[in-house]
């Protein structure tokens, strides 16, 4: 598709661009190998975020819980990582069933998800603002809103580590995007989703199972919060709920800017992950800039507005530009006029 | 439904029915009504402005340390500034929204986080204490119409910010019941594309409905810092929002626009406002509120739906929900 | 003072490069009954919208009410009384009846407060110009779309309606509701208000239009008293072609095997009742109702979208439940839908992904990946079979013409291989050029075994094309016909349209 191109390509001069620009005003070489490993290390947190969200607004909904999943996951996580100790089993298998069970708790928080969205229809911002409170909730109810600590230091690896001279974490998440890249492409599940999105209605009259394809989207997508969790926790090392709360508008930024349309049935991996990588070049190179926090939230913003009133021009431009193009040569007397 | 709703919540606390405690309510969560309301406005035409807490803050924020730099107690020109701050902000809103025509969710996700990012940038983040704060604002605050006392001698009133809630909802209801925007209003969240069909200046009614809920966010900005007597420009904005639009979903108005009641947005608010208060008053810390709050959500929403498969279910509609 | 009270002369416009109009004139009369007649493609659209000030032509000259105009606006247009109803009626289902009838009249002058007493009276008036009560405090959303129909007539009288424009009014009502609102119609023509109707419904054009205007290709091809025309003129009129077809026809002899399909007292409450009939492999069984009849509702529920209260179906003998389109699906059921842009096609998706989207879950490898090359294969393979003129497998469907897109919604079920295919209305809205072609096609899958239901109320179709019908009226089998070349279209009408006697529910 056209647009889509365009907009993966309008990312991705961006992202030279803004790499480029900082570049040249940052003290020093800006992709140095240790700045290129601290951007690793921060982006999958919240890139593993946007991807689930990619899921859910692909199918024309949005899930406003994935923070409080997130949180969820990393506490029973971090719960069982702390007893470590107590539990006396090899620590690699107290990892494993750790993060076994971060999945698992994301899995049913993804099923609660599902089955408001698709079985009781409720609308997807409505039922995930509610779940989004249901689970933070749990999640405070069971750390009495203190932290958790106490790790076994090999948990660390995941956060802290490094596989072929690159961040773990940030393998792991090319592991993902190349997952649900597969998953989007490739498989009916995900040509299912797209369907979906585009209209449900229709979806229902092709044979389409409606309720298990929207099931299946918030499976996926908390599966992706439960290794973000897993992620975040192993990076400091603590588990504390509500920890990344400020990534939930980030995220919807992220998915928007990578070209996914809010109302369902388009939206490509590669325009989010360019998007993600924009937002990291930018949060890093403005950091280091010495550009505060706050500067970065407005960037955001900007961003976003300047990216959506492009599109509008755009698909404006292209309109009139076909009309004259076309303007010598007839068109099909079918069309209805 | 809502109202069996607030029956069962007030049921559950018979300790909580007294004027006094009624009266707090009202002071506690009067500025989260006001917010309610104005993210119902906006939801009936068929737009989600995500926006206001922001408003709210940067309203309320740039009042006081204007309030403070200039050395000048007054409530009138503090309430102007920020309502000044929340019109303009609307009017931001408004421009992408009508002359890009970008969905609204997306607008608003954006101007929030441009205008509160670039208020904490240049503006700063020093918060202002209650020593610090100008009278006017805790006056406020206190004011009350209508003295009573308890028994115990304790005394207590009808506050002002009530009043201001009062007004509010006057204001609001004459707009959408008695003229012909407030109408127009729930037209575009029926059938945005007839509304244009029909003449009306759409452009127009979308300055309208934002510089609405911009201005009434500026009005909370001022009542919540009269409040707490308080003024960090990072509180509002993580808190606020999803409360807010809770209230209105469970008051019955239709996250897809065009149908909804200032009353049910209103008894939506009590209801989250009570929650928070109840558990509070139960002796449960606030770890519990951000579950209760989530579970009523769900429970409400998905009864509303279900009951809604039910009726439509026997007939062959196949209408996009 | 002149009876000419509209008149378009020598309207030239084009779009995107494609000339929608060329050279067209038009007159109505006061209190005329005037239809607009033509195949998709044919510039009524455009014509409408050039009379309403919507649109303005690249030249020509508009007269309306004596006064000319070279550059008309739309509030020129609605000043002079001309009123658009557009075919979706653009009214607002969230608010009330009173609401809707008076919107336009307040906003025209510009009332900031409203009352909701003038509101009621403005409607009330209007409603009773045209001799018609709906209940004002209604939202509009929960009546009729013939009610709905009145409520937008009754709203174009409020700005002094002098010409009103309706866009295709008779697609969406009942044979009783036509009725009645001819009979409106007929009341504002006697109250000097002239009425310009476009309508593709052959029939109904002669029944109520005084003058037709013929268009073809965005050429006038000439304007006949509706009394000097019949079907097949007008027909020959609209395309230039002359179509010749004989019915089709089915070995009788097959008569002997297992039907494909047994449906047993199929009932539903509310909807139909002691349904039952038989589909042999290679026939095309007709469902000749009108809107309301039930038929649509009976073939949902052989297609899992309607499951009915009681009832056997059986498939070669053997009796199936079918709870889902899914399962519909794998027994080999296909079902084409009534409307094709909100429930057939993912308009804004690709051809390709549209054709292959039922038969995805085939194409896959062991760990679930897609296949590619058999997926292309399928996409290309039906895009040549069923001739779908398109660049591209990739384009998006919601370019195509209504004729393509159709056979877009053919290929997708033609790809599950089914046994029985169900057709509902499955020529609406098509020129009559794809709609022979379309026939043809149909015509093909059942020679070659295919079990086919058409369900239609355009008479020639189901008498051109099925070897049997059933007529379903009230939401029962009124009568199954056997003989096709023995039954007129009067009589087939006279059946399907016959009036229910007073207080009758389901037959």
């Amino acid at each position: 598709m056209n647009a889509k191109r365009a907009n993966s390509l309008t990312l991705l001069v961006l992202l030279i661009l803004s790499t480029g620009v900082i570049s040249i005003f940052v003290p020093g070489n800006f992709l140095s190998i240790r700045n290129l490993h601290n951007m690793g290390r921060q982006l999958p947190e919240y890139g593993l975020l946007s991807l689930a969200n990619m899921l859910a607004m692909i199918t024309g909904g949005i899930d406003l819980s994935i923070v409080s999943i997130t949180s969820l996951s990393g506490v029973v996580a971090g719960t069982i990582l702390s007893q470590y100790a107590a539990i006396g089993l090899p620590v690699g298998v107290t990892i494993a069933l750790a993060i076994l069970a971060a999945i698992a708790v994301a899995l049913l928080c993804g099923a609660v998800n599902g089955v408001l969205v698709a079985y009781a229809g409720v609308p997807a911002i409505i039922a995930t603002l509610g779940t989004n409170g249901l689970f933070l909730g749990i999640a405070i109810i069971i750390t009495k809103g203190a932290g958790i600590i106490g790790f076994p230091p090999q948990f660390a690896f995941f956060g802290n580590g490094l596989i072929l001279g690159i961040p773990a974490q940030f393998v792991i998440f090319l592991v993902a995007v190349g997952l649900v890249a597969l998953l989007l492409n490739t498989t009916a599940q995900g040509m299912s989703m797209y369907m979906y999105g585009s209209n449900p209605i229709v979806a229902r009259f092709s044979g389409i199972n409606n309720h298990l394809v929207l099931l299946k989207t918030y499976l996926a997508g908390s599966v992706l919060c439960a290794v973000s969790a897993i992620i975040m926790i192993s990076g400091v090392d603590s588990v504390r709920p509500g920890y990344g709360s400020q990534y939930l508008l980030l995220t919807v930024l992220i998915v928007v800017m990578g070209g996914t349309d809010p109302n369902g049935g388009f939206g490509t991996v590669l325009g989010v992950v360019l998007s993600i990588f924009v937002v990291q070049i930018l949060q890093s190179g403005l950091n280091f800039l010495g550009f505060s926090a706050f500067f970065m939230k407005t960037s955001w913003g900007l961003l976003l507005l300047l990216l959506s009133v492009s599109h509008f021009l755009r698909t404006d431009i292209i309109k009139n530009h076909i009309a004259g193009k076309y303007l010598k040569k007839k068109v099909q007397p079918d069309r209805a006029v | 439904m809502i109202l069996l709703f607030s029956l069962v919540v007030t049921i559950m606390n018979p300790a909580f029915f007294t004027l006094q405690n009624f009266f707090d309510l009202l002071h506690n969560s009067s500025g989260d009504a006001i917010l309610a309301i104005g993210f119902f406005v906006a939801l009936l035409s068929g737009g989600i402005d995500i926006s206001f807490p922001a408003v709210a803050i940067i309203g309320q924020y740039i009042a006081v340390n204007a309030l403070i730099s200039m050395h000048v107690s007054n409530l009138v020109l503090a309430l102007a500034i920020s309502c000044g701050v929340g019109i303009a902000f609307g009017a931001v809103n408004a421009f992408f929204v009508s002359v890009f025509r970008i969905n609204t969710l997306i607008v608003t996700l954006g101007t929030s986080s441009l205008f509160h990012g670039a208020m904490l940038e240049l503006v700063g983040t020093k918060a202002v204490n209650a020593g610090q704060l100008p009278k006017c604002f805790t006056d406020f605050g206190y004011a009350k119409v209508l003295h009573l006392q308890t028994a115990s001698g304790t005394p207590y009133g009808l506050p002002l910010f009530a009043i201001v809630l009062a007004v509010v909802v006057l204001a609001t209801w004459l707009i959408l019941r008695h003229t012909l925007l407030g109408r127009i209003i729930f037209a575009m969240g029926g059938n945005f594309e007839a509304v244009r069909r029909s003449g009306v200046n759409i452009r127009r009614v979308h300055f309208f409905i934002y510089c609405y809920v911009g201005f009434l966010a500026g009005i909370m900005g001022i009542m919540s810092v009269s409040l707490i007597r308080y003024s960090n420009p990072t509180y509002i904005v993580d808190t606020e929002l999803l409360p807010v639009i809770a209230a209105v979903v469970l008051g019955g108005a239709s996250i897809m626009g065009g149908s909804g009641t200032l009353t049910g947005t209103l008894l939506g608010a009590t209801l989250i406002a009570m929650l928070q208060q109840n558990l509070v008053l139960m002796g449960l810390s606030s770890y519990w509120q951000e579950f209760f709050v989530g579970l009523m959500i769900v429970i409400g929403v998905t009864v509303t739906h279900v009951q809604r498969k039910f009726r439509t279910g026997n007939r062959l509609t196949f209408v996009r929900d | 003072m002149s009876d000419i009270f509209l008149e378009v002369k020598n309207i030239y416009k084009a779009y995107e490069g494609v000339q929608a109009l060329r050279d067209v004139t038009l007159r109505v009369g006061r209190g005329e009954i005037h239809c607009i007649a033509g195949e998709n493609g044919s510039g009524k659209s455009t014509l409408i919208k050039v009379i309403g000030g919507v649109v303005t032509p690249d030249r020509g000259e508009i007269t309306i009410d004596g006064q000319s105009y070279s550059h008309l606006h739309a509030i020129d247009s609605i000043s002079h009384g001309i009123q658009i109803i557009y075919q979706d009626l653009s009214l607002f289902p969230n608010l009330t009846v009173a609401e809707n009838i008076a919107f336009n009249q307040l906003v025209e002058k510009k009332v900031k407060a409203i009352s909701w007493e003038k509101m009621r009276s403005i409607a009330g008036q209007a409603l009773s110009e045209i001799g018609e009560t709906v209940d004002l405090d209604e939202p509009v959303g929960n009546l009729s779309v013939a009610k709905r129909q009145i409520v937008a007539i009754a709203r174009a009288l409020t700005q002094g309606a002098r010409l009103i424009i309706m866009d295709e009014p008779t697609s969406a009502i009942t044979r009783d509701e036509v009725e009645h609102l001819f009979s409106v119609i007929l009341g504002l023509k006697a109250r000097g208000i002239s009425i310009v109707f476009v309508s593709h419904k052959l029939s109904e054009v002669f029944e109520v239009a005084e003058w037709v205007t013929v268009l073809r290709d965005g050429k006038l091809v000439g304007v006949y008293p509706a009394a000097e025309l019949d079907d097949e003129e007008l027909t020959f009129l609209m395309t230039g072609k002359r179509f010749d077809i004989a019915p089709y026809s089915f070995d009788r002899a097959r008569i002997g095997e297992m039907p494909l399909l047994e449906v047993r007292n199929l009932s539903k409450k509310g909807q139909f009742r002691d349904i039952s009939f038989k589909v042999w492999k290679g026939e095309i069984l007709g469902i000749a109702g009108l809107i309301g009849s039930g038929r649509s509702e009976i073939a949902l529920s052989l297609f899992g979208l309607n499951v009915p209260d009681s009832g056997e179906i059986l498939l070669n003998g053997n009796p199936v439940v079918v709870r889902s389109p899914e399962e519909a699906e794998h027994l080999g059921i296909a079902y084409l839908p009534e409307d094709r842009l909100s429930q057939g096609l993912f308009v804004n998706q690709s051809i390709g992904d549209n054709i292959v989207i039922t038969v995805i879950r085939k194409m896959l490898t062991r760990i679930g990946i897609i296949r590619q090359s058999t997926r292309k294969e399928t996409e290309s393979h039906w895009i040549d079979e069923l001739e779908i003129k398109a660049p591209s497998a990739r384009v998006a469907a919601l370019g195509l013409s209504g004729g393509n897109q159709q056979r877009v919604v053919l290929a997708k079920w033609l790809a599950t291989k089914p046994k029985l295919f169900i057709l509902d209305g499955p020529t609406v809205g098509i020129d009559i050029g794809s709609k022979s072609n379309i026939h043809e096609i149909i015509r093909d899958l059942a020679v070659n075994g295919m079990a086919i239901i058409m369900i239609s109320d355009e008479i020639p179709e189901i008498l051109q094309n099925c070897n049997r019908v059933l007529v379903i009226r009230n939401g029962c089998i009124e009568q199954e016909i056997e003989d096709i070349s023995a039954t007129s279209e009067d009589s087939l009408f006279e059946i399907m349209a016959a009036k229910s006697t007073e207080g009758e529910e389901l037959c």
